[in-house]
């Protein structure tokens, strides 16, 4: 399908039909004075000019805390699956890729059942961005725009949006809207290639290809005891990170004492027992050997594990959420590019 | 909520196993025997895990101990946490959730025709325990055996009758040593490695494979390579925090590698640059 | 099988864990269906020298105190220290900070030096015997209160959270308080509350305790950051965070 054309009145009324429809939509909305994803009411509250979210939305596709089965003490476990239909509006570029990650590891060798079936049930309706956020830096990750996982993409282009809906799921929903000329087009264009630049609060001195080759001269360097000496270890940045999916287990028994449920939560490398064994061996002991661990994920295991070029994909959520300041990966990338030749 | 949209199979749920035969080794080790309900053979290979359920509990990771050669499985527990606790207060009968076999195993085509040194430590002999059955079991497929056993104390000494029956087997030569003296022990007291130099075979061109606490693994490595041991003869079986099994949850990370996935056995010479693994 | 008697007595404290209890509503039947209440001052008369699990509410504050809290521990095979007081002292520990004589006065005037009102430095339970399970919190949490006593009535040691609120309170979605410059003692509070200060708005007190290795030293690095200093992370760590000595 050729790329289309929608105005603001138009995608509005599109917004409301599908809240009307009674199907889960959600989407960015204003909270305080930041921004967060969460159920849309009305087509009025959607803000697509936002910045970024408080939590991106891998929350969608892997809840805080989720059931995967019950069961019966002595008897069999049942699985659980999330089997509602979602609409999400206003996923940004990183988050995309992010969510593409994300759906390839949980669809690489063995396929978790629970994620893939939540996320076939998704429709999402991803947009450019308008307002670069404080800490961004999309632009040095080669994220700040995004080609692909979406079944909607909307580029805002002043007085309408260019849609361009690669799925038979977001080509149903654009069936009406006219095509873009070629001054949309170039419009788009022109969003685009400002957002490759623009968004760069925090420039990488160097290219993404060449992180895993700065990682790898980079294990006993300074900077890692020198930032995890202010480190809380309190996992702020695993919790706002669109990448970040280690997760733990836990079982709950019901007040029969027979029966219960097994679920799954986010987890964190920064916590100090993410790597404890029972009888109480740690593995992951030391506050600086956790803090390398994260951004050794985002550069260098990540990226080798699913053959991309970098699990970090620049949102900066993890810099506005670290309270002592240290989480900014740019920052700790560039200050090893300094003392260690590539 | 019941149905997955697509048909495949939930990588998380556990089958039900029967505890046939359990038996306490000592006052923290218990032995189980498990046959799946589904009349199945587990299908493992030796050195792989299982993660273990008891329901309301929660799931760990233990390594089969018993030789694929044989009908149904075995495990070893150590009572050390919530789902051992729970395990240890079962019985014959009581029931288990299984999910495995997991993990990485013993890669048994580099080890044909070779001469085996097992190198344990405490209950570190479990796993290897089923490597070192199978191998007796095809003793035209594999060289001579030595399997070396260091016990914290006389009373944790695990196994006593299978170490008198591999001792009783011609192509095995058994070396004890328990790291304190005992009023009834007269064998060697002391570290495994002071052991090592009473292998009776050809440490260079043998294959050496090392399981036990984490403390043991460096200094066992030591002796090895002044026995001009190559890395690439050298394996070990890496305990970490296996949650998931299958390389999603992230705990049981050594660096880059998923020790469910990669490991829990290791080729020494692919950890080399690995600074978390020993 | 017989259901496992269950005692509840307080110590000094404001009785708001136990009404937290009372507040499980529904839930209330589910557990006395799986236990047997033999002793509850709060919400019955009965009284028992028979009991499997004690659950203690407050902290130790007197002598006597002492002895009372030594001859239930004799008598439960299970003892659980419900809320802040019990579990870390709680904000009775806040006269540790000051001269016994003086906090006396300031309370009772010209009534001090009665002897009803002898006094003595503030103790967690775990300071007099030992505890078993802590249940954290002011008040106690009822998906925790219960989540706990359902673990303990399966023979489970239950999963207390040894990471800071932060881990909670960034699920949840929520801004940090420390955007607006505000105080939170979140990232060395334990969680398990589900963030639910930061969560109102409010900052994070602290009445969980600390986690087991908190980072007092980036706390103080913070606090520098934001313009302020050692003596203000101590007025705040005082409420719930005091001990026999110096607080920090």
């Amino acid at each position: 399908m050729s790329i289309k054309k929608i105005s603001k009145e138009e995608l509005s009324q599109l917004v409301s039909t599908l809240i009307a429809s009674g199907d889960r939509v959600e989407g960015v909305q204003a909270k305080d004075d930041k921004f967060a994803f969460g159920p849309l009411t009305s087509a009025d509250d959607l803000r697509l000019d936002y910045d970024v979210t408080l939590l991106s939305p891998r929350k969608y596709v892997l809840p805080p805390v989720e059931s995967l089965m019950t069961f019966e003490v002595g008897g069999r476990y049942q699985s659980e699956y999330d089997t509602e239909k979602l609409t999400l509006i206003g996923v940004h570029p990183y988050d995309m890729i992010a969510l593409n990650q994300i759906d390839q590891v949980f669809s690489q060798d063995e396929v978790d059942n629970h994620y893939t079936t939540r996320r076939k049930n998704m429709t999402l309706i991803a947009c450019d961005v308008v307002t670069p956020s404080e800490n961004v830096f999309a632009s040095s990750m080669g994220t700040a725009t995004v080609s692909e996982g979406y079944d909607i993409l909307l580029t805002d282009i002043g007085d309408a949006y260019v849609a361009d809906a690669p799925t038979e799921k977001g080509q149903a929903l654009l069936c009406n809207a006219a095509d873009a000329t070629a001054e949309d087009l170039a419009k788009r264009q022109a969003v685009q290639e400002r957002n490759q630049s623009d968004l760069n609060r925090h420039p990488l001195n160097c290219k993404i290809e060449d992180l895993p080759q700065l990682l790898e001269k980079a294990y006993d360097h300074p900077v890692w005891e020198e930032k995890a000496a202010s480190c809380f270890s309190c996992g702020s940045c695993n919790q706002v990170c669109p990448t970040c999916y280690c997760f733990n287990v836990q079982d709950d028994v019901s007040w029969d004492l027979k029966s219960g449920t097994r679920s799954r939560a986010w987890d964190g490398c920064l916590l100090e027992n993410f790597a404890n064994v029972a009888g109480d061996h740690n593995f992951r002991k030391k506050r600086n050997d956790r803090f390398r661990h994260r951004l050794y994920r985002k550069g260098k295991y990540v990226p080798e594990k699913l053959g991309i070029g970098t699990a970090c994909v620049g949102c900066g959520r993890c810099i506005t959420a670290c309270v002592p300041g240290i989480a900014n990966p740019v920052d700790i990338y560039n200050t090893l590019l300094n003392d260690i030749k590539l | 909520m019941s149905e997955c949209c697509c048909g495949e199979k939930d990588i998380y749920l556990p089958e039900l196993a029967t505890i046939t035969r359990m038996q306490h080794m000592n006052e923290t080790e218990l032995f189980l025997h498990l046959e799946l309900d589904s009349g199945k053979e587990l299908g493992h290979m030796p050195g792989q895990f299982v993660e273990v359920s008891v329901a309301g509990i929660g799931e760990a990771p233990i390594s089969n101990t018993s030789s694929p050669t044989k009908s149904g499985f075995d495990l070893v527990v150590r009572k050390i946490g919530r789902v051992t606790n729970a395990i240890h207060a079962m019985k014959e009968g009581d029931k288990l959730g299984i999910r495995g076999p997991l993990g990485h195993g013993y890669p048994l085509e580099d080890m044909k025709g070779k001469d085996l040194v097992f190198i344990c430590g405490g209950i570190g002999l479990v796993p290897q325990r089923s490597l070192i059955n199978y191998v007796l079991d095809k003793p035209e497929d594999f060289g001579k055996v030595a399997i070396l056993f260091g016990a914290a104390s006389f009373e944790q000494r695990l196994y006593q009758d299978q170490l008198a029956r591999w001792a009783q087997n011609d192509k095995v030569q058994l070396l004890e040593t328990i790291d304190k003296p005992h009023p009834e022990w007269s064998g060697n007291v002391g570290v495994v490695t002071t052991i090592m130099n009473q292998i009776d075979i050809d440490l260079a061109n043998a294959i050496s494979l090392i399981c036990g606490p984490p403390i043991m693994y460096k200094f066992v490595i030591m002796s090895l390579e002044q026995a001009n041991v190559s890395n690439e003869n050298i394996f070990v079986n890496l305990e970490r925090r296996m949650k998931c099994g299958v390389g999603k949850c992230g705990h049981c990370q050594i660096n880059h590698h998923y020790a469910c996935q990669s490991g829990p056995v290791f080729r020494y010479s692919d950890l080399s640059d690995i600074p978390e693994a020993i | 099988m017989s259901k496992p008697r269950v005692a509840i007595f307080d110590f000094a404290c404001c009785e708001g864990c136990q009404l937290q209890i009372v507040n499980l509503e529904e839930e209330i039947l589910d557990l006395l269906g799986v236990v047997d209440v033999v002793e509850w001052r709060e919400a019955m008369s009965e009284q028992s020298e028979a009991y499997d699990i004690a659950i203690i509410e407050g902290s130790i504050t007197r002598p006597e105190d002492e002895e009372r809290i030594k001859d239930i521990r004799s008598k439960a095979s299970i003892l659980i220290a419900l809320g802040a007081c019990a579990s870390i002292g709680g904000v009775n520990k806040l006269k540790n900070n000051f001269d016994l004589n003086d906090v006396k006065k300031c309370v009772y005037g010209d009534a001090a030096d009665m002897p009803h009102l002898e006094t003595a430095m503030t103790k967690a339970v775990d300071e007099v015997v030992k505890v078993d399970f802590k249940i954290q919190g002011c008040p106690v949490e009822h998906d925790e209160l219960t989540y706990v006593l359902r673990s303990l009535l399966i023979g489970k040691t239950p999963e207390i959270p040894d990471y800071p609120v932060c881990v909670e309170c960034k699920a949840k979605g929520n801004i940090c308080r420390w955007e607006y410059s505000e105080q939170c003692l979140g990232p060395i509070t334990r969680a398990g509350c589900g963030a639910r200060c930061p969560s109102a708005n409010n900052r994070c007190f602290g009445c969980r305790g600390y986690v087991d290795n908190p980072n007092v030293d980036a706390a103080k690095d913070v606090f520098e950051k934001y313009g302020l200093t050692v003596e203000d992370l101590k007025s705040r760590m005082v409420l719930f965070g005091s001990k026999q000595g110096p607080t920090l």
